[in-house]
This record gives structure tokens, C-alpha cells and sequence, in this order.
């Protein structure tokens, strides 16, 4: 079953050099399970804050994040952890893969936080992998792969333990056009044929172009969703 | 606790980490030295016989008593043997630079005041009958394999022979020692060899003894026959200070000063600067570390793992260096034995000096993995992955 994501009234206020920054304002937003969006927005606009609430790794100032039936204000840090740990898989703009670890054990990292034997993490890491294309690079040192390989890496680390969400955060920043559109087909693939929920934030209207919806934020409020027929029929 | 990623980080620079863990085994490697030699020392202290008293000079004990005095002290009552000890100074023809000590006795009293000595090989009355014959040690027949029945030049440097050729002593017996308070590096001769030689005009040097020993009978006070023996002498000609055997090992350990104290404090320094060296690379490493520590916490790793995982780091690489200065140490005890039987016969690792090693390795790689581990703890995921780009 896919996971929806519900924003109640949301408010993030920043304090930087004595100065108070409200980067999220009240801000209301409901986001169906299994769908794909684009988050755009100008600088400041409070893209990276949202996400970084949705997948936990922050907390409201004000109002209720709801991921499926979980009140993420209510959590802890600790509960914050293991909810990311089954529930959202991250991908960077500048991929964040450990340099000292294989593309295997950089994707099996998260598994070490499931109940799961070795040859169990072994053998899920490399379904993964498989399923971004990598299967001939899994021994391979992050700085052994170009930035299209590492990025898939990046990826099968954020599906290797089947979250519902999956987060991205600029996923082809530091991609050239082509390695780009392969892993935007990549994560469209992954949200028709695994159901996933993807919020990806992107500066790019191409790259926005590979979502089912772009959500537009504006001075950390809602501007418009915009629906990306187009991009569903493709 | 991601183990492989623990090892991995410490793998991942091969530099630092050897640089780190050599700097902890040269640490560990010399405070178990160190150690060794203060223990050693207060062994060799506390080894000491109780029934044996040594009278040497008031002045110092490099000023040697009358050869008359042992004839007096002969009558005071408690005083079962005497024994004389007077330093020979010299050097082994073939090996000059080497360092033992030679001492010579009286060959009667020697044997039944020393019953921590035994003979190995050869016999004591072979060295009773002979007047040039000497006992030597293991350690010191095993260092020029000296045997018996050998006979071994050695040139006086205080005793000099009037022919100017070196003195020659048959080796009539090798003995081994059972307490650390006799080192197995000694070599004893004839007191009476050196006297008669000087008495015929044959060598040249001071004449007297540096110290006497007095064997008491039991149930003996000490403290009365001390007195009675500086009494005696009070009014000269050469005034006495008599001590017990374990205040007279103490006294000449601290003939070089608070030997302990110093060397305590040497370690002491040597651990605070390591300390440091390993603290600097332990915050450096958990510096680099940030974005791999936001990457883990945002991956759902708890602030207590990822502290954990550095403070880990350091234990591992301090756990490493002291296994390396243990092992070195373990390796080069029997040269650092052999080298310091003489001035400190029961220098050894034992079982605390290694466990005080590794104890310290641990305290070491702890503490300074708390500090980065702690900022790890503190640091936020998003500041963490912030400090990204």
C-alpha cells in the first residue's frame, strides 16, 4: 500500500545572525501515495526544508507532518531514526555514497538496520543494484564509477530496504544531460512498477517534466500543483 | 555497529592510521619499559634480606674502612659472619666498552650468607682452593661464553698490576641467583687475591674495603647491632654508617636521583603528548567524517552508533598500537635484560607492566574518541549533510 503525505499547517522559522527566516508559513499540502512529484520553487522557498521534514530529518516548528498514519512531530530522535530507517530511502544531489565502501555494502548500509541475516542484506543489496543496472560494478569504490553510476548507486541504497518514499533532493544537479534523463526514467520507473511515492526537488522544468505532479512553492507557502499529463502518459 | 565500515574508515587512510597506531605502540612500547625498569628497581629494593646489614662509610661510599674493623665488629654480639665487598672496577680485555661488576669477597662467609646463590656448574670449593678463581654469573658467562675452568683477563681500572699486564682469574664456578636483589652479571674473586697483591708491592690501588657485610643470627635486633656498630666507630679513625641490605639497594638507586619519580614522569609526558597526537587525528577524522555521518543518520543511524562508530575508530587503532608496543616489547625484553641485569636484575615485563600498557592503550583510544564521538552525537542530519555543499 503506498504512502500519502499530509501537511497541516506547517510552520519552519530559521534563526541566522540574530535574524528570524520563516522558510515554511502555514503551509498546507496533501500529497497522494504512489505518485511521482516535482518540487520547484525558487531559492528560499522552503523546497529542501519540506523535504527534509517529510523525511524526518527535522522538525516543525508549528503544525502536523503526516506520512501515512505517523505524526512525525509527535517522534523523537531516536524513534525519527528507525521510522527513516523503514520508511524513506534519500538521494542526494551529490550522491553521498561512503567513499571507504563498496557499491554492494554502500547500498547494504541501510540494511543493517533490518532484522536481516547476512546472506538476507547480501542478496536484497544485489536485487537492488540489478534493478538500477549495476550489477557488473557491485565490488566497485564509489571513485571507481562516473557520476551516472554512482547516482544509480545512490539509488539502489535508497530502495535496497523497500521504503514507501523516496526523497530526492536535486538527484541530477551534478549530472550532464543524458546521465540525467536515465536516472529520471529510472525513478519514473520506480513509482509505476514499485508504487513508490517520490518527492523529488529539482530547479529543472526537464527534470520536473519526468513527475506525475509539480508542486511550486513560493516564499515558503503553497503556489499552485500543476499536473504533468504529459509526463503520466510517458 | 556497522563493524566493516568501523575497519574500512580505519583502512581508508593507510597513513594515518599506521603514523597513529606506530606513534601508540612507541608510547605503549616505552612506558611498559619504563615501567619495567621502576619495577624492576623497587624489586630489587624489597628483595633485600632482612638479616643481612652492610657497614660502608660515613662520608660516602666511595671512601673504603680499614681493613681492622672487621676484626672489631667480629665481637659484637648478633653478628654471626662477616663478609668483605670491595669494588674492582675493571674491564674485560676482549670487550672493554661491556659493563659488569667484579667484586671481591671473603671466599669463608660468602657462600653462607648468600643462600639465594647457587652453582650452576663447577664447584665452590674448587674456588675456595684457588686463590686467583672466581664465580662468575649466567648472564655474564653466557654474554663472552665464559666456562669453567676458563681463565679471563680483566684490566683494573682502580687495581692496577705493577707488570702492567691484566689480571687473570680461573673460573672456578657459574652461579644463577634466585632473587632479583643479585644480579647473574657479577663476577667475584678472592679478596684476599687482591689484598696479597697489593701487600707484595704486585698491583697498585687503595687498600680497605668499600663495604662490610654482617650476617645475624636470628632472633637478632637489627636496629641494636646497627647501633653498636656506628658506636664503635664513632670516634674514628673512619666514621660508619650501618644500614640494612634494603636501605643500602635504596640508597645507591638513589645514588641517580628519584630514578621512579623521573621515569614516571617521562612516561607520564610521553603518554600526555600521544594522548594529544591520537585526540587531534581522532576530531580530524570525525572533521572528514561529517558527511559520512550525515549520510548514516539520515539513513536511520542513531546519534549513539555514529558515536560510537569514532569513538570505536580510536579504540581500534589505540588497541592495534598497543598490541604492536606489547609485542615489540615482548621481543626486545631479553636484549633490554641482558643490557640491564647489571644495574637492575629483575627488569621484566610481567604480567601488570603489559596490562598497564594495554590498560593505557584503551584509556587513550576512549578518551579521545569521545570527543568526536560526542560532536557526532550532537550534530544535527541536516547540518551534517549542509556541510556538504
Amino acid at each position: 500500500m503506498s504512502t500519502s503525505i499530509d501537511i497541516r499547517s506547517v510552520t519552519k522559522t530559521y534563526h541566522r545572525g540574530g535574524e528570524a527566516l520563516r522558510v515554511l508559513d502555514e503551509l498546507e499540502l496533501q500529497m497522494a501515495g504512489g505518485t511521482f512529484y516535482a518540487l520547484m520553487g525558487p531559492s528560499g522557498s522552503g523546497k529542501t526544508t519540506l523535504l527534509n521534514l517529510i523525511g524526518g530529518l527535522d522538525h516543525a516548528d508549528s503544525g502536523e507532518v503526516l506520512v501515512g498514519d505517523e505524526d512525525l512531530t509527535q517522534l523523537d530522535g531516536s524513534a525519527l531514526a528507525q521510522w527513516r530507517a523503514e520508511n524513506v530511502g534519500f538521494i542526494f544531489q551529490g550522491f553521498n555514497l561512503l567513499p571507504v565502501l563498496s557499491a554492494r555494502e554502500n547500498v547494504e548500509l541501510p540494511l543493517l538496520l533490518a532484522p536481516l541475516s547476512k546472506r538476507q542484506r547480501r542478496e536484497q543489496a544485489e536485487r537492488a543494484l540489478e534493478l538500477v543496472g549495476l550489477q557488473d560494478r557491485m565490488d566497485h569504490k564509489p571513485r571507481e564509477l562516473s557520476g551516472g553510476q554512482e547516482q544509480r548507486v545512490a539509488i539502489a541504497r535508497a530502495i535496497a530496504s523497500d521504503p514507501q518514499i523516496i526523497l530526492a533532493d536535486e538527484p541530477t544537479g551534478d549530472l550532464d544531460r543524458t546521465t540525467a534523463d536515465s536516472v529520471l526514467e529510472l525513478l519514473q520507473r520506480l513509482n509505476r512498477e514499485l508504487d513508490k511515492t517520490i518527492l523529488m526537488v529539482t530547479h529543472d522544468p526537464q527534470a520536473a517534466s519526468y513527475a506525475g505532479k509539480v508542486i511550486h512553492l513560493d516564499k515558503g507557502k503553497l503556489g499552485r500543483i500543476d499536473d504533468n499529463t504529459a509526463a503520466a502518459r510517458n | 555497529m556497522p563493524w566493516k565500515l568501523l575497519f574500512r574508515n580505519v583502512l581508508g587512510h593507510p597513513m594515518r592510521s599506521v603514523l597513529t597506531i606506530g606513534s601508540v605502540a612507541v608510547a605503549v612500547f616505552l612506558v611498559c619499559i619504563l615501567h619495567a625498569v621502576t619495577a624492576g628497581l623497587r624489586s630489587t629494593v624489597s628483595a633485600a634480606s632482612a638479616d643481612r646489614l652492610l657497614v660502608q662509610s660515613a662520608v660516602s661510599l666511595f671512601v673504603d674502612l680499614p681493613l681492622s674493623y672487621q676484626q672489631k665488629m667480629a665481637g659484637v654480639p648478633g653478628i654471626e659472619a662477616i663478609c668483605k665487598w670491595q669494588w674492582f672496577g675493571g674491564r674485560y680485555e676482549q670487550d672493554k666498552g661491556g659493563f659488569f661488576q667484579q667484586f671481591g669477597i671473603d671466599t669463608d662467609t660468602f657462600r653462607t650468607s648468600y643462600p639465594e646463590i647457587s652453582l650452576i656448574d663447577g664447584s665452590y670449593e674448587e674456588f675456595v682452593k684457588n686463590r686467583t678463581a672466581c664465580l662468575i654469573g649466567t648472564e655474564l658467562a653466557e654474554k663472552y661464553d665464559w666456562r669453567v675452568g676458563q681463565t679471563v683477563p680483566i684490566t683494573g681500572t682502580i687495581y692496577q698490576r705493577t707488570d702492567g699486564k691484566a689480571w687473570e682469574f680461573l673460573v672456578a664456578g657459574i652461579y644463577e641467583s634466585s632473587s632479583p636483589s643479585i644480579d647473574q652479571q657479577t663476577l667475584w674473586f678472592h679478596f684476599d687475591y687482591l689484598h696479597e697483591s697489593l701487600e707484595a708491592g704486585g698491583a697498585s690501588g687503595p687498600e680497605g674495603v668499600g663495604v662490610y657485610m654482617l650476617r645475624m643470627a636470628k632472633g637478632t635486633d637489627p636496629i641494636s647491632v646497627q647501633r653498636t656498630v656506628d658506636a664503635m666507630f664513632e670516634n674514628g679513625p673512619q666514621r660508619v654508617n650501618t644500614t640494612t641490605e634494603a636501605e643500602f639497594n635504596r640508597q645507591f638507586v638513589s645514588m641517580l636521583g628519584d630514578v621512579p619519580s623521573l621515569l614516571q614522569m617521562v612516561g607520564g609526558a610521553v603518554l600526555f603528548a600521544i594522548f594529544f597526537a591520537v585526540l587531534n587525528t581522532m576530531i580530524m577524522a570525525g572533521r572528514e567524517r561529517t558527511r559520512d555521518l550525515g549520510i548514516m543518520k539520515a539513513i536511520g543511524f542513531t546519534d549513539r552508533t555514529t558515536a560510537l562508530l569514532l569513538v570505536g575508530e580510536s579504540v581500534l587503532v589505540c588497541s592495534l598500537g598497543a598490541a604492536v608496543g606489547i609485542l615489540g616489547g615482548l621481543l626486545l625484553e631479553k636484549p633490554f635484560q641482558a643490557a640491564m641485569s647489571s644495574f637492575i636484575p629483575a627488569f621484566a615485563f610481567d604480567k601488570n607492566t603489559l596490562l598497564l600498557g594495554a590498560a593505557i592503550a584503551l584509556g587513550t583510544g576512549l578518551i579521545s574518541g569521545l570527543v568526536p564521538g560526542w560532536r557526532a552525537a550532537r550534530l544535527t542530519t541536516v547540518q551534517a549533510l549542509r556541510e556538504v555543499g
